[in-house]
């Protein structure tokens, strides 16, 4: 560390010094993130997903159509289709790979709209208070108590009729963006309660009462000190909502609301029925597509304890 | 409202039915109802007090453990030391204590955060956490019975027993969502096998006891006062009639009168019912009140311990003068405290030497490197200081065994005998 | 000495409310009285210990003053202007900067996720007091010395500090905008004894440098008396006595302060004979929805009388600044001031005496 005599005051230094904090502490976080096994499997097995959604066509190439499909009709694996092929012949590992995409952009973007709503009505609530606080916690009381899937089937078509039916957002069409709708609107309400919560106990500590002491107006204590302070529930909430998006999303795609031109894997479990493949035992269609959301909501719990273990502060030592 | 013990014939009865396996009571074995004698002329030549050590005044429960050995003290530690494991490495949290506490006596463990006095304490009925280690070489003789080597389903037979603690902080040693009563009643039953019946009425007359009326048993802790809290929490640790209480902070955290009135307390029911008592505090104040004797702690050591008289009239170690001048006195005219400059040590790599030296305004080149040994005076006071060795004003170099045998300075005093050289704690010049 | 600030008839009063429909029908179950009518000035440059036990009411005081909570009643005057009324970031804008608080737990008054500078430097940006960043740190620097720190400390976490150093940085943050009142809440009672003295000794310092008036609250009546010019002790919010610290420790007159004054620990060994008699209350205070009529502390009282019971005495002026409110000490007050003498205050209703300005 510097010593005061040799410290001049000017910006940036400051700048300066507050990155090599960051940097500081980032090298700390890391190092302790190492040392979880569990968390350093989760991200594996995440990074691993993550590059498969990101580039398919590395691992497997352009994705399979009616027309390049090489299989025979629900062929069993075999060295040409290590994972045989579908109804259509076309290779699964292919489409299981590149429904990654699919399935992990609708769980990220799900989630973002669930933690950005969620977040900022539960710190609102919690901070502001009286009719605020009632106002918007019985809204929340409302959203959360609505089923998912019924709520699903009732807004999808009303919700492509807002969007159109030709609509598209980072590659997603329509029908998917009406999931990821429905998705947000049916899972904000907990995080929101849940970062009221802790909101609530916040709100209460001695360093908020300084920050009005010395003039602060309620904006600024939400943004600087109240927001700061539920990051860990944040980063915790987002990892679960991730993780129960792609799980929603695989259901609601079974049951039928998925697009069947966009093949994530929920919409592949759905071909697979469809097909009849539980019954004529094609276990190879059902088995890649299933086995890779667990693997995800596996590695995003995995990840979400260790983090969890990281961030809590009542792990500082007090003096 | 104090109920002498006798009246309340329990503990004796229930010696009776005692179901444990390694039933220890001997009602065989009497009490004496001689007091520790004074030092002084009648002292025999090597120093012991006449008519034994330690025997229970009367009025007492008239058993002993059955491994207690006849005529030792209520409670010796010799060289005790608890090191906690941390990933950055061992913390000496208390590193090489010794002291004594006679029945129906006092001991006040005074310092400052850090100083270890709660880790000894809780090293007497081993509450410890899970990393921590109480090292070979230490022992804690309770009746002459090491506690240290036994195993966690030994000990309990004198936990709560014989040793009782009241935490600081009673709203967070009593269950919330239990009544009061109940509580008070759960060690008579599961200790001393008594029923629901008779440890009930038990309760209610330890309530009485402690000044909380008996209608208040049924309450819940956040239904009653801080103050009645605490008395509950005393209640608590009365149950089993206990030959030692130890109290962690227990006014700490509460108002200038109720303090007053729990001392009130704790003073007659150490009169009443000859209770001992280990009280810890940070509040010298305290214990100038309450205590016979005083033991100052430092980083895990013994600064300065003996008689509270001695040491508060006339204190030896540096620590112990500054830390009296820092506490305000409004019955002096002094108006203006003491400062200790510094911040107490690291215990993961404390300071070599003394451990007060980075801070001791008396500092000398030999309190950097070497530790400074215990050293007993005449007046029964004991320092670890180097500016007050063996020799002058008739010290002696004392040993953790002599601490536990109260072994005195000749009265006569001359210079130890041969072979005393300072700089290994132990050795005794005999 | 001018009077900095004067708080009249301040009353703070809280409703206890349970479940929703008590709140429509806006039907309070009772209420907290926690500050019930206290009159108290302070002069520039002037520390005036508040002396009480916990439920006496000198935390709200304190809070109030700072603008943190709200009076149901009274006045309050500060460098002769009226601030009652003023409430909310934009009206206080110059008061905030004027009067300041030190917090009483160095470890919770930090934000854990702020560094040391951010800390210090936050009522200025707030406040849009320096708006170049070389200009913020530089008065951070200089707050951070002031309290005995070495800059290089603005960039530290506070869970790098130790309690006192902490404490040091809340004392910076505190005198970053130079306000002229500091109001102390148990600033060191968090602290090991042995650091106590340096916090202390700062703060008097601080009070020579920049001339800073202190409101020191406590419970600890000797570490008052060793602060503090003057002491007022409160119970049950109302100050039972006021006056020099000396006085009020030497010659107590109200019969709360004597007890208290002759229960409060002091270091002395037991055979010295300085102990005076101890006089030990029974029972603990009441809470603050059910204060007992007349003086309030009649139930606890060792002398009180009938008149106890049914009237409640005001505070009397016994001269030399000091004043009792005791009907034992009615006899020996000074004759009550005429109020056109003494600006600002209201009009005495029949039977309260204003304190006697020093």
């Amino acid at each position: 560390m510097t010593g005061s005599a040799d410290f001049v005051p000017t910006g940036r230094s400051l700048r300066a010094e507050r990155w090599r904090l960051r940097v500081r502490g980032a090298r700390e976080f890391a190092g302790q993130f190492a040392s979880r096994r569990d968390g350093l499997i989760g991200l594996a097995i995440l990074s691993a997903f993550t590059l498969m959604a990101l580039s398919p066509d590395l691992f497997v190439g352009a994705k399979e159509t009616v027309v390049s499909a090489t299989g025979t009709r629900l062929e069993p694996p075999s060295a040409a289709h290590i994972l045989g092929a579908d109804e259509l012949g076309r290779d699964i590992l292919n489409l299981t790979v590149h429904g990654a995409r699919i399935s992990m952009s609708i769980g990220l973007m799900a989630t973002a709209i669930t933690i950005v709503v969620g977040t900022s009505i539960g710190v609102a609530a919690g901070f502001l208070g009286s009719w605020t606080d009632s106002g918007l916690m019985r809204v929340t009381d409302f959203f959360l108590v609505l089923p998912t899937f019924v709520l699903a089937i009732v807004l999808a078509p009303v919700i492509l009729d807002i969007i159109g039916p030709e609509a598209e957002f980072l590659g997603l069409r329509a029908t998917l963006l009406v999931i990821v709708v429905v998705i947000g609107i049916t899972s904000w309400a907990t995080t929101a309660r849940i970062i009221r919560s802790q909101t609530l106990s916040i709100r209460e500590r001695m360093f908020v009462d300084r920050a009005r002491v010395i003039g602060s107006g309620s904006g600024h204590i939400m943004r600087r000190h109240i927001f700061p302070n539920v990051v860990n529930l944040i980063v915790a909430q987002a990892v679960i909502t991730f993780a129960a998006a792609v799980f929603i999303e695989t259901s609601l795609a079974f049951i039928g609301l998925g697009d069947p031109f966009a093949p994530s894997w929920g919409q592949l479990l759905e071909s697979a029925q469809s097909a009849g493949a539980p019954g004529l035992g094609a276990w190879w269609y059902i088995a890649p597509p299933a086995t890779c959301v667990v693997l995800v909501v596996l590695s995003f719990t995995l990840v979400g304890n260790a983090l969890d273990d990281i961030l809590n502060p009542k792990a500082q030592v007090r003096r | 409202m104090t109920a002498p013990r006798e009246e309340l014939g329990l503990a004796r009865d229930l010696e009776a039915r005692d179901r444990f396996a390694d039933d220890e009571t001997d009602p065989s074995v009497s009490s004496a109802s001689d007091p520790v004698v004074a030092l002084g002329d009648d002292a025999a030549p090597d120093g012991l007090p006449p008519g034994g050590i330690g025997e229970r005044q009367s009025g007492r429960r008239g058993s002993l453990p059955k491994l207690a050995v006849p005529g030792a003290p209520l409670l010796v530690a010799k060289d005790l030391r608890t090191h906690f494991k941390l990933d950055a490495g061992w913390v000496k949290a208390v590193d090489g204590v010794s002291f004594r506490v006679d029945d129906g006596e006092a001991m006040g463990l005074a310092g400052e955060s850090g100083c270890g006095k709660t880790t000894t304490a809780l090293s007497l009925v081993r509450i410890l956490p899970s990393n921590a280690r109480i090292r070979k070489g230490s022992s804690i003789e309770l009746f002459g019975i090491d506690l240290v080597p036994k195993t966690e389903n030994q000990l309990r037979r004198y936990r709560w027993r014989e040793i009782s603690i009241v935490f600081q902080g009673a709203m967070n040693a009593l269950n919330p969502v239990r009544r009061v009563g109940e509580q008070i009643a759960e060690p008579i039953e599961i200790r001393l096998g008594a029923t629901r019946d008779r440890a009930t009425r038990q309760s209610a007359e330890l309530l009485e006891l402690v000044g909380i009326p008996r209608k208040r048993a049924k309450a819940y802790p956040h239904e009653l006062s801080g103050g009645m809290r605490q008395r509950a929490m005393i209640a608590m640790a009365l149950a089993c009639d206990p030959a030692l209480v130890i109290g962690d902070e227990p006014t700490t955290a509460l108002d200038v009168m109720v303090q007053a009135q729990i001392l009130q307390l704790l003073e007659s029911l150490r009169r009443d019912l000859g209770l001992s008592l280990i009280l810890i505090t940070h509040d010298l104040s305290v214990i100038a009140e309450t205590c016979d004797r005083t033991m100052i702690m430092y980083a895990g050591r013994v600064a300065e311990e003996g008689p509270v008289s001695r040491i508060f009239t006339a204190p030896r170690h540096p620590y112990t003068e500054r830390l009296l001048g820092a506490f305000p006195n409004i019955n002096s005219d002094r108006r203006t405290l003491e400062t200790i400059p510094g911040i107490p040590p690291d215990l993961l790599n404390p300071p070599e030497g003394c451990r007060f030296h980075p801070r001791c305004p008396a500092a000398m080149d030999v309190c950097r490197e070497v530790v400074p040994p215990e050293v007993l005076f005449p007046d029964g006071v004991r320092v670890a200081c180097h500016l007050h060795p063996a020799g002058a004003g008739g010290g002696m170099l004392i040993s953790a065994e002599d601490v536990a045998s109260r072994r005195m300075p000749p009265v006569a005093a001359e210079t130890p005998a041969v072979g005393a050289s300072p700089g290994t704690p132990g050795s005794v010049g005999k | 000495m001018t009077e900095l600030i004067r708080v009249s008839g301040l009353q703070v009063h809280f409703p206890i409310r349970s479940g929703l429909i008590d709140a429509l029908a806006r039907r309070p179950r009772g209420v907290i009285r926690a500050v019930d009518g206290v009159d108290l000035a302070i002069d520039e440059g002037q520390v005036l210990g508040l002396v009480g036990e916990s439920g006496s009411g000198k935390t709200t005081i304190g809070r109030v003053i700072v603008k943190l909570t709200k009076q149901t009643a009274g006045r309050i005057t500060f460098a002769g202007e009226d601030v009652s009324a003023l409430w909310g970031p934009k009206q206080l804008r110059d008061y905030r900067r004027r009067v300041q608080l030190i917090f009483q737990d160095p470890y919770e008054t930090l934000n854990p996720r702020q560094t040391i500078h951010d800390f210090v430097a936050e009522p200025l940006e707030v406040n849009g007091l320096a708006p170049r960043l070389a200009d913020r740190e530089a008065q951070v620097i200089s707050a951070l010395e002031s309290a005995g720190l070495p800059a290089d400390f603005a960039f530290r976490y506070p869970h790098e500090l130790s309690g006192g150093q902490r404490q040091r940085v809340v004392i910076a943050g505190a005198l970053v905008m130079g306000p002229q009142l500091v109001v102390a809440d148990e600033p060191v009672s968090m602290l090991d004894v042995s650091i106590r003295t340096e916090l202390l000794r700062l703060m008097l310092d601080l009070r020579e440098e920049r001339g800073l008036t202190y409101l020191f609250i406590t419970h600890d009546l000797a570490l008052a008396w060793v602060i503090a010019d003057r002491i007022a002790v409160m119970y049950l919010g109302k100050i039972m006595e006021i006056g020099p610290a000396q006085t009020v420790i030497s010659s107590p007159r109200n019969p709360y302060t004597q007890a208290l004054v002759s229960v409060s620990p002091s270091p002395d060994p037991p055979d010295a004979g300085m102990r005076a008699k101890r006089t030990i209350l029974k029972g603990e205070t009441p809470d603050a929805a059910h204060i007992p009529t007349g003086c309030r502390f009649h139930p606890r009282c060792p002398v009180a009388f009938d008149r106890c019971q049914v009237e409640e005495p005001p505070l009397f002026d016994l001269g030399g600044g000091q004043s009792a409110a005791c009907w034992l000490v009615e006899k020996d007050q000074l004759p009550v001031l005429d109020p056109a003498i003494l600006p600002g205050l209201p009009a005495p209703s029949p039977g309260v005496t204003p304190e006697a300005a020093t």
